[in-house]
Order: C-alpha cells, then sequence, then structure tokens
C-alpha cells in the first residue's frame, strides 16, 4: 500500500524529516519498505497557458502553440510578447487551455530515476523550433494515458509551479501491509494519519463529514426511487446500505488534483464516478460499487429490490474483467431481485456495467463477511484494492458517512444528484465497546511507570474515550478498533504510541534453578561428536518424501502420512524412515568425486503403523541413520563397515549389543531397505530393547538408488540407545599390580557356527574362572576349500593378587577350550 | 479364419515362466511368435485391439519374467555372519579419518542456542514435527478461519495433522507442564526448538523446511521490558559484545502486545552503527493462551518469542543459499570439518 505525506499533512501537522518520520512510523505501527520521494521529479514543470494554436502545415497532427509561462522559466527563446513556442502533437491541445509545460533541460519525469533520464531540448520539427513539450499523463508518469496532454482544471496564474498546485512535491510510503490484517482503519489515509498524529503525540483533523457523531438518517426502505435492500442472512453482511442519483455521465471526469492523489496512490484514474469512490476508498477504507440502477431494473424484471444471498449450486455470474464464473455456495452474491448481479464485496457483474448510455446509478456502500471473503480470494482469484480491504473488516458504522460524502463529491464533480435518501439493511448494528482496565496493570505488564494523565492523553490522541477514576480506566472504543477488546489490546495500544523502545530493559526477577539441556539431547550431542570424529558427515534432508522414493527403498505409501496440499510435487508424504532420504544422497555425491565417505542423520520420522499417542497425535520417533559407502575394493563386506560404525557408538556409550540375523522380521518400514539375509536386528545384551537394524540394501534398492557395491547403513533408534546408556555403569576397576599374560586360540567350527555362538560359548566356560579373563577377536580365517572357518581368540588373564603362572594358565585354558567345545562343534588347531 | 485364445497362451507361457530355470527364453516360445504374425493378416478394423492385447500379454510375460529373475537374484544372495566382527577373509574394520568428518552447521548453532538459553535458567525442548489444528492454531488464540492462519502457509495431511509452521505448537504444552511450578512460586522457562515447515516454493532465500527456536517465560512479575533484557542478554551472549535493540510492533495472535526485535548489526558480523538486524517476534503471552492452558491470567503473566535459526548460520558464515541446508551435499557439509 502506498500513503502520500502529503495526503496525511491534511489531517495532522508532520514536522519530522521524511526519514525520522518513516523510522518512527516503522517503530510504533507498521514497517515502511520504501521511501519514494516525488520532489525533484517535477520539479521543473510548470503550467502554462495555451494562448495561441495552429495546425502545422505538412502535419496530419502537429500543432504550434505559443505558451504563456508567465516568464519564469530562465534560459529559454520567447518571441516579442514574451511567449514560448512549442510543437505538440496532441489532439487536444488547443488555444486558451491550461496545460503542463515540460521546459528544455527537463528531465521527462515518466524517465526520471530510471537507468535512462530523457533530457527535453529545443529542437526543430518539421521547420519549427519546439522548446520542450506539453506532457501527457503518461509523460507526467501519473498514469498510463498518452491520448491527450493533460488540461489543467482549476484557476491558476500561468507559470505556477506543477508540483505546487498538486501538491506532488511529496514523499509516498510503501507501507508492507501484512502486519496491518486486524487494522482496517489504517488502509485508509485518514485512519493511517490519526496513528501519524497519535505516535507523534500532535493534534489530528477529523474531516467533519467523518464525524462518527453525525445524526443518523431516517432509512425508507420503501421509497418509490430507490430499491430495497434486504441482507438474507446476517453472516454474509454487516450493513448494506445505497442510494440513487440521476445525470450520471460515465464521460464526466474528475478533478486533476483527485486523479493526481489517486495516481500517486497507485491507481488509474477512469472517469468521474469510479475515480470519487476509489477516492474515498483510499480515504476511509470503505470500498464501493456503482450499479447502472436502470440495468438493474431491467435484469430484475422490475423488482425494484437488491438482495445480498449465498450463491446457489450451479449458480454463474459474468463479471466486470470478462470471466464467467461458476459460483460456489459458499460466494455472496449481490442479486437484482433473483438474479445475481455482482460478487459481493470482490467485483461487479457486467450485466450491471455502468456504459455511455448509463444515466442513473445505484451507489452500493456496504460491508461483508470478511472471512467469506477470503475464501472468494482464492477460490476466484480476486485481489482489487476493494477486496484486500473488505478482507480486513470494513466498520459497519463507516457506510453511511462514506455514502453521504460520495453523493456530495458526485454532486459537485458530475452534476450527478440523490434522488433516493439511503437506503440499508443493518442487522449488524452494534453498541458502543468499553474495556476496562487499571494503570497499575498497564504498567505492570510494560514495566513503565506512565501517570494516569500520561494514559489517557496517549489514548485520546487516537479518538479513544478515557475516563479514569483512582487508576481504574474506563476506555471508550471507536468503533473502527474492533480489535480493541481486552485490556491487553488497550496496554498494547498504550506501549505503542508511546514507543515500545522507550520502556527500560530490565531482567526477570526469579528463583535461581540450574537446568541442562535434556539428558537425550545430551546423548544425542555426545554421539553426534562421536560420528563427526569417525570421519562422518552430518547431513540433514527433508521430512516428506515423494512417494517414488518410498517405493525405490522397497516402503509402502499407504503405511506413510499424505501431505494434501503441498504446492512441491516432491513433498508428498511424511518420511516413514531416515534411510531413503540418506540413500538418494549417496549417488549424487559419488558423482561429485567423494569415494569414501559416510553420512549420517538424527532426525524423526512417522509411520501409521505407530499410531496416536495419547495427545491423538501420530507418535513421533526419533532416528539416527548412517550410510557409509566405499568405492575402494574392502577385504569384508560392507555390513561391517555399517557395524564397526554402530559398535563404535555403543562402546562409546558403554553398552553391549546383540545381533541378530534379520531375516524373519523384515517388514517394518525402517528395515524394508534392508537385505534380509545381509543384515541384522539390533537388541541390546539382553534381548530386550529393539535398537534397530545394520545391514546391506536390498539388490533393487541398491540398483534403484545406483548405490555403489560396498555400501551399508544402520538405522537404529537413539531414544532406546539413550535408555541403555542411562541403565550402563561405569566398569571401572582398580589395575592390578601383577602382569597379564595372554593366549591365542584357534577354534576350527564349521562355516555355519556364528561368531556369536562361540563367543556365547567362552562367556559361559570363562563363568566361574579363578582369575581375570576377557577374549576379543583376532582372526577369522576360511580354507578356500572345505566348510570350515578358524576363529581366532586373543585371551587376556591376569590376576589382582598375584602373578599367574604358565601352568595354571595352560591348565586354564585346557579346561576353558574343552568347555567350548563341550557347547560348540569343533577342534582347536 | 483361426481364431486365437489370447488368455490360454498367457496361462500356459506364465506356468513355464514359473517352472523355467531360464525363464527369459520363453520370449521367444513359438506361440507367442504365431500371436504377431497373425497381426498382419487380420482385418485392418480388428488390427488394433488384437494386436494390441498381444502387446499386453508380451508386457505381462517379460513383467513375470523380471519377477522370477528378481527373486531368483535374490535368493542367490549370499548370508553372512551378522555377528562376527569383520568378514571371513577379512581383518578389523577401520572408521575413516576423523579430518574428513563434519557436524551439519545448523546443528552446532542449535547446540549453540540451546546451551546459552539453558545456561540463562531456560529448559530446552524439542518441537513436534506433527501436530494438530489445536497446538498449532487453537491453543494459540487462533480462532477457526482467522486471517492470521492464512500467514502460516501450513501443510496438512489427509487426517487433518499439521506439519508445524512455528515451534509455537509446543508452546500449550509447555504452560500446562509448568502450572505447578507457577503454583510453588517459580517460574516457567523453556525453549522449544526443531524443525517447522511452510508450505513454499522453495529459492535461494525461501525454504518450506527450516529450524525454530521458540521461548517461553511466565511468573507473577514478568514484565515487557523483562522480555526486551532477556532477548538482548541471550544475543549479547551470542555474539560477545553488547548490542542496541529495537522493536517494532507486529501482530501474532498469541501475544499482546506483539513486537518484532531487531538487535544492531554485531562488529562480528561486519555491522556499522545504524544497521540492523531482524531477528525474531515476540511479546506478552496472549491471556486467553494462558487460561487455555489452565493458568489464571490475572495472576500470572508472560513472554514468548520465536525465530529462525537459518538466518543466524548465513549471517556467520556469510552462506548464499537456504538450499544448502538440506542439500546432503558433502561439497558444502564439510565447508564446517
Amino acid at each position: 500500500m502506498i500513503i502520500s505525506v502529503n495526503w496525511l499533512k491534511k489531517f495532522t501537522d508532520i514536522d519530522l524529516p521524511v526519514q525520522e518520520l518513516a523510522e518512527l512510523i516503522g517503530q510504533r505501527l507498521v514497517e515502511i519498505e520504501e521511501v519514494i520521494p516525488l520532489t525533484d521529479k517535477y520539479r521543473d514543470v510548470r503550467i502554462v497557458k495555451v494562448v495561441s494554436c495552429s495546425p502545422v502545415e505538412d502535419s496530419d497532427h502537429l500543432h504550434l502553440t505559443k505558451v504563456d509561462d508567465g516568464g519564469v522559466v530562465e534560459g529559454v527563446d520567447r518571441d516579442e510578447n514574451g511567449y514560448v513556442q512549442v510543437v505538440c502533437g496532441a489532439p487536444n491541445v488547443r488555444e486558451g487551455m491550461f496545460a503542463a509545460w515540460l521546459p528544455p533541460k527537463t528531465v521527462v519525469p515518466e524517465t526520471y530515476g530510471t537507468a535512462e533520464p530523457f533530457t527535453l531540448g529545443a529542437r526543430q520539427l518539421r521547420g519549427h523550433m519546439s522548446n520542450g513539450m506539453l506532457a501527457s499523463a503518461k509523460e507526467l508518469a501519473l498514469y498510463d494515458d498518452h491520448a491527450g496532454i493533460i488540461e489543467i482544471d482549476q484557476p491558476v496564474e500561468p507559470g505556477a509551479s506543477f508540483a505546487d498546485v498538486f501538491e506532488l512535491n511529496d514523499y509516498l510510503l510503501d507501507i508492507e501491509n501484512k502486519s496491518l490484517t486486524h487494522r482496517p482503519d489504517a488502509f485508509g489515509v485518514i485512519g493511517f494519519a490519526r496513528e501519524v498524529a497519535g505516535i507523534q503525540g500532535k493534534a489530528f483533523r477529523t474531516p467533519e463529514w467523518l464525524s462518527h457523531s453525525a445524526p443518523v438518517e431516517t432509512v425508507e426502505q420503501s421509497s418509490d426511487a430507490a430499491p430495497r435492500v434486504v441482507i438474507e442472512d446476517p453472516i454474509l453482511s454487516d450493513r448494506f446500505t445505497g442510494m440513487v442519483f440521476e445525470g450520471a455521465s460515465e464521460a464526466a471526469q474528475s478533478p486533476l488534483w483527485m486523479q493526481t492523489y489517486l495516481a500517486r496512490s497507485g491507481m488509474r484514474p477512469i472517469n468521474a464516478i469510479v475515480d470519487i469512490t476509489n477516492y474515498l476508498m483510499l480515504l476511509t477504507g470503505q470500498p464501493m460499487h456503482a450499479y447502472d440502477y436502470d440495468k438493474l431494473l431491467e435484469v430484475s424484471g422490475g423488482v425494484n429490490e437488491v438482495r445480498v444471498r449465498a450463491a446457489r449450486p450451479g449458480e454463474n455470474l459474468k463479471i466486470l474483467d470478462g470471466r464467467e464464473l461458476e459460483l460456489s455456495p459458499d460466494d455472496t452474491v449481490i442479486a437484482a431481485g433473483e438474479v445475481a448481479v455482482g460478487l459481493a464485496g470482490a467485483m461487479g457483474g457486467a450485466a450491471t456495467e455502468i456504459d455511455a448510455n448509463t444515466r442513473r446509478i445505484f451507489l452500493e456502500c456496504a460491508t461483508f463477511n470478511l472471512f467469506k471473503l477470503r475464501a472468494v480470494q482464492m477460490r476466484h482469484g480476486i485481489f482489487s484494492e476493494a477486496i484486500t480491504r473488505l478482507t480486513k473488516g470494513v466498520p459497519a458504522p463507516l457506510a453511511q458517512p462514506v455514502l453521504l460524502q460520495a453523493a456530495a463529491l458526485l454532486a459537485e464533480y458530475t452534476g450527478a444528484h440523490a434522488t433516493s435518501s439511503i437506503v440499508e439493511d443493518y442487522p449488524g448494528q452494534s453498541g458502543e465497546s468499553q474495556v476496562v482496565t487499571d494503570v497499575q496493570r498497564i504498567n505492570d505488564v510494560l514495566g513503565t511507570a506512565l501517570s494516569e494523565d500520561d494514559v489517557k492523553r496517549t489514548l485520546e490522541a487516537v479518538e479513544f474515550t478515557v475516563e479514569i477514576v483512582d487508576g481504574q480506566v474506563v476506555v471508550g472504543v471507536p468503533y473502527w478498533r474492533h480489535d480493541i477488546s481486552i485490556p491487553e489490546d488497550v496496554i498494547e495500544e498504550i506501549g505503542r504510541l508511546r514507543g515500545f523502545d522507550s520502556i527500560d530493559v530490565t531482567l526477570p526477577l526469579r528463583r535461581i534453578r540450574a537446568v541442562e539441556p535434556s539428558a537425550f539431547d545430551q546423548l544425542r550431542t555426545k554421539l553426534r561428536r562421536q560420528l563427526v570424529r569417525a570421519g562422518a558427515n552430518e547431513v540433514l534432508t527433508y521430512s516428506f518424501v515423494h512417494g517414488d522414493l518410498m517405493q525405490k527403498a522397497g516402503q509402502k505409501r499407504e503405511e506413510a502420512y499424505r501431505i494434501t496440499n503441498s504446492i512441491s510435487p516432491d513433498l508428498q508424504y511424511y518420511r516413514q524412515s531416515l534411510t531413503p532420504s540418506l540413500l538418494a544422497a549417496i549417488h549424487p555425491n559419488v558423482k561429485a568425486g567423494y569415494d569414501e565417505y559416510a553420512i549420517f542423520e538424527f532426525n524423526k520420522f512417522h509411520t501409521k503403523r505407530h499410531g496416536l499417542n495419547e495427545e491423538e497425535v501420530p507418535k513421533e520417533l526419533d532416528s539416527l541413520a548412517l550410510v557409509v559407502t566405499r568405492q575402494k575394493k574392502q577385504a569384508s563386506a560392507a555390513f561391517y563397515s555399517a557395524k564397526q560404525y554402530l559398535q563404535y557408538l555403543a562402546d562409546s556409550m558403554g553398552i553391549e549389543l546383540f545381533y541378530e540375523p534379520l531375516e524373519a522380521d523384515s517388514d517394518y518400514p525402517v528395515t524394508q531397505p534392508f537385505e534380509p539375509k545381509r543384515s541384522a536386528r539390533v537388541w541390546d545384551r539382553t534381548k530386550t530393547v529393539r535398537i534397530g537394524v545394520v545391514g546391506e540394501y536390498r539388490r533393487a534398492v541398491a540398483k534403484a538408488f545406483k548405490l555403489p557395491d560396498h555400501t551399508a547403513g544402520f538405522e537404529v533408534s537413539p531414544r532406546a540407545l539413550h535408555q541403555l546408556a542411562e541403565e550402563a555403569s561405569v566398569a571401572y576397576r582398580p589395575m592390578s599390580r601383577y602382569p597379564s599374560v595372554e593366549r591365542d586360540v584357534c577354534f576350527q567350527v564349521s562355516v555355519e557356527t556364528t561368531y556369536q555362538q562361540l563367543a556365547d560359548a567362552m562367556t559361559v566356560s570363562l563363568s566361574n574362572a579363578p582369575f581375570e579373563v576377557s577374549f576379543a577377536p583376532l582372526d577369522i580365517f576360511q580354507p578356500s576349500s572345505g566348510n570350515k572357518k578358524n576363529i581366532t581368540m586373543t585371551f587376556t588373564m591376569f590376576s589382582y593378587d598375584r602373578t599367574l603362572t604358565g601352568e595354571e594358565v595352560s591348565a586354564y585354558m585346557e579346561s576353558v577350550v574343552k568347555g567350548v567345545l563341550n557347547q560348540v562343534e569343533g577342534e582347536v588347531v | 479364419m483361426a481364431t486365437y485364445d489370447i488368455d490360454a497362451v498367457r496361462e500356459q507361457l506364465l506356468e513355464r515362466v514359473a517352472r523355467s530355470e531360464s525363464p527369459r527364453e520363453v520370449l521367444r516360445a513359438p506361440e507367442l511368435k504365431e500371436l504377431y504374425g497373425a497381426i498382419g493378416s487380420l482385418d485392418p478394423a480388428e488390427r488394433g485391439v488384437f494386436g494390441k492385447s498381444v502387446n499386453e500379454l508380451k508386457l505381462a510375460i517379460e513383467a513375470a519374467i523380471e519377477a522370477k529373475e528378481e527373486s531368483a537374484a535374490d535368493a542367490a544372495v549370499v548370508p553372512l555372519d551378522v555377528t562376527a566382527p569383520w568378514d571371513t577373509t577379512g581383518g578389523p574394520i577401520e572408521l575413516l579419518r576423523t579430518s574428513q568428518g563434519s557436524q551439519h552447521p545448523l546443528t552446532v548453532e542449535l547446540e549453540r542456542v540451546v546451551d546459552i538459553f539453558t545456561r540463562m535458567g531456560f529448559q530446552a525442548i524439542e518441537s513436534r514435527q506433527i501436530d494438530d489444528d489445536f497446538h498449532m492454531f487453537g491453543s494459540l488464540n487462533f480462532p477457526d478461519d482467522h486471517p492470521a492462519r492464512d500467514g502460516y502457509d501450513t501443510f496438512r495431511t489427509e487426517e487433518g495433522f499439521i506439519p508445524p509452521a512455528h515451534t509455537s505448537t509446543m508452546q500449550h504444552r509447555i504452560l500446562k507442564d509448568g502450572r505447578d511450578k507457577l503454583e510453588k512460586g517459580e517460574s516457567i522457562a523453556a525453549i522449544s526448538y526443531g524443525r517447522v515447515f511452510r508450505n513454499e516454493d522453495v529459492d535461494a532465500t525461501h525454504e518450506h523446511t527450516f529450524y525454530q527456536v521458540e521461548g517461553v517465560f511466565v511468573s507473577e512479575t514478568a514484565t515487557l521490558g523483562d522480555m526486551l533484557g532477556t532477548l538482548r542478554s541471550f544475543f549479547e551472549a551470542y555474539y560477545g559484545q553488547q548490542l542496541k535493540i529495537k522493536t517494532q510492533p507486529a501482530y501474532f495472535p498469541f501475544v499482546e502486545p506483539g513486537l518484532e526485535f531487531a538487535i544492531e548489526k554485531p562488529a562480528a558480523l561486519g555491522g556499522k552503527p545504524g544497521e540492523w538486524l531482524e531477528m525474531l517476534g515476540c511479546g506478552m503471552i496472549h491471556p486467553n493462551v494462558l487460561e487455555a492452558a489452565g493458568i489464571d491470567a490475572k495472576k500470572y503473566r508472560g513472554f514468548a518469542w520465536g525465530g529462525g535459526v537459518e538466518r543466524l548460520v548465513m549471517l556467520k558464515y556469510g552462506i548464499e543459499d537456504l538450499r544448502h541446508f538440506e542439500s546432503a551435499k558433502l561439497k558444502f557439509l564439510r565447508k564446517f570439518a
């Protein structure tokens, strides 16, 4: 929204430099995106009288004119009378008119501030010297009309400054309207000026005609000359008013001063009727619409009635922009009798459009349900200045003064006169509202020390009424402030108008309580660091995925929460695990030249399979996924690369993990990408807490994601790890003063025997050891022939009270081996 | 003219695929050749329909062959001993070089923000990534159909769940959980942090997925001045220097008064006096929000704020494009090694 500073000045004094004004408005009302100066743009433009005008020979359109600039412009050739010769090609140039003259050396306003400013000179046109030019609205950068030069329609002395006469020595404020959605009043220059007055602490001048204490005129519903107005359902509109005018003409033009104010506010002048409604809308925020009254009667079949109603199913309406709309029952229409003639608040209908033959108009001034209008904007793509304002909730009491002022302006500038009094339906009438608070509360919330007088003056500046008795503040809320209904609203007004930045900055007083990040957060931070230390790269990927990605990973779409309204085609579903997103990142990074890396992500996933929690919202699962890929040939399968990372994390937390083949247990969204034969379900040591899955990916998955051969990963629950880490005890024991002894034993077992079986057997055999024993794998070897494999274990033994002898160690090892071989078929080699 | 029973041929061939060791050979079956041969001999009127069904037959058989080959290949996958530390022919596995590891710059910054706030006495709670209308809007004083809802451009799921568009989605929970503390004469002081979502087109400065930190403080004596002090104190700790602040009125349904909060651009970011950075939205918690959580708004009051994390990171490193964060590109991530 563009607001002219000169326009504001008609209602309040502004002495501040414009930048300071913009800053103040920014701090206390709304952000100003840009201050656009007009000042220099019109500096040299002069109003001149065309004292003579004759056609140029050999030209079908040029005229040779002499203009009178009162002799004010220097350095220009003049004739003996002091007039300046200008050649003009506009069809409307004529002797006696007043026009806007751009003297030589002037930059054409249309090109001012552009990359190629055009400076006029004195030059020959068809053999005649032309000094500068007479300007059109387009050349003056007012609006896009180049059909003729503009004609000055008010009495001025020749040579007057165009900028002075039309108040174009102006600054325009480009307002960020998004944060004014609750302030319909600020969508009018008058309301905005009231705020500017309030935040400057200056007087505000309400125009007489807008004074809300004006007496309400009697409404005549049955006047012959005016239609009966009916709002069928009060939900649709609080108030609908209208008046009939006769003697209206589409050809009448609004005064140039009005046109310049419309133009600088970004609206194109059309004709006097439209311009007057737009002018009042810019001033007050109240839109209006003019119908051809005779067409209205014709369409309705002579029923002299205007109705506000919901559109009927299947109803169609051709609107002014030429579109034929198929209406929804959620749309509100204006109907002449039974027939829809306009989309309420949004756009008029083509059937009742004003044209060259229009004599009588019906002028509507109404409010409509802002929520319904917001849906209309979206449904029909209408974002006019009018609907923008109506969706902020234009207050109903505004309709009458604005309509009466429109009548006055129409009479003055078009000669149209009202032939009816105001007709209306006003179901949304409401009494004046009050808010009661107290000065103490105001100061408590803001952290200020305002006096009763401070409070009173601040609020009264923007036309609240204030009565303060013993600290209690009774605030009368003006009708345009329906955003003010509770004490906090009033407190905000006071803080805002006085400037929040003037409040002393303090720190809250509170009882001290030590806090630290949750234990889970701390663990997550720790694991993150561990993985980074192990050369892995942390990634973040989107929570939403395309259905194809899930399919590539072997997951089922129907188990995923589907997003229904995404504007991006890639965001279709909540992901059901993190692994697919990581897999999707592997090939692009390989292609980018990274041949050996691990990526991991801590995040959350959601799947219908886990249902809802006690709050009736989907359960949220924390997850940690890692994928490691190596282009270089590795001695072990990729599985072990991934497992090594998981094992490393478990070791860092002091927890022991248990791995079992995934095979029977692979149909979870988390496990679906993993190849059952080459993956493990991960448990805690007691096999009571499920931790996740580690392994290689199914062939189809690897193919779909173009994974290098040596690629594997895991996806585990950090919550489960956290639970186990909390339970894990620090296993510190004092160091022994006696040396330890190591023995390697190579067990030859069947290839069917797992490492775990052997390790379990050893754990059992070691359970009653007479001294301290631990073991670790040294080597696993499978001779190329046969179905045996050799697993070599290193046993480390020591005692706290003596040096172990070779004999006792050998004897003990023998018993251990025997014990192991009792449980596992094999031999020691 | 002979008639052709395509369905019968389909059944025969599919069975052959099922039995065959090398199912791809079935594509060369004489039955299929015969059907293709017959197309040309047909009346042009029938040719289209017939040709189409023969093609469909061939596609069905190809699909069956592929499925069979896939399952054969899957069956051929060699199982491994998942309990072993390394492969039978391998040795101990080396992890990757420490020097190539990197933490994501966003999580680095989040950890730092959480760290400062916890040191200031604020508990840190991670925000949900899927929620309902009540927590996202209803409990935060957004009436149904309120225009302010539009500004959030929320995604929706089929069931009507909402990927939260702000971390304020945790505010009601924080307030409800903290009620007891208030009654014991303590205050509620918490931040919620995490991922939020807006239904937007993505470009260098717009993301549909980003991170926010929300803060809540409630006590019997909290003031707007306290809020400004708390926020300034955070940013002074964060940037390690004294900072000027300024505000601007703003409208958020869940606060009253509502403000936007800016700091003077810190020297560490090359700031000069008079340059401002808008950091977050804040305000005094709306009494409806407190009451919705069962907190007496006449007795207690509080303030809340919320701001983005990406912006902090982008300013810190001069990152030019928001899309890098969720790109999983090592080229980007390893700059933070």
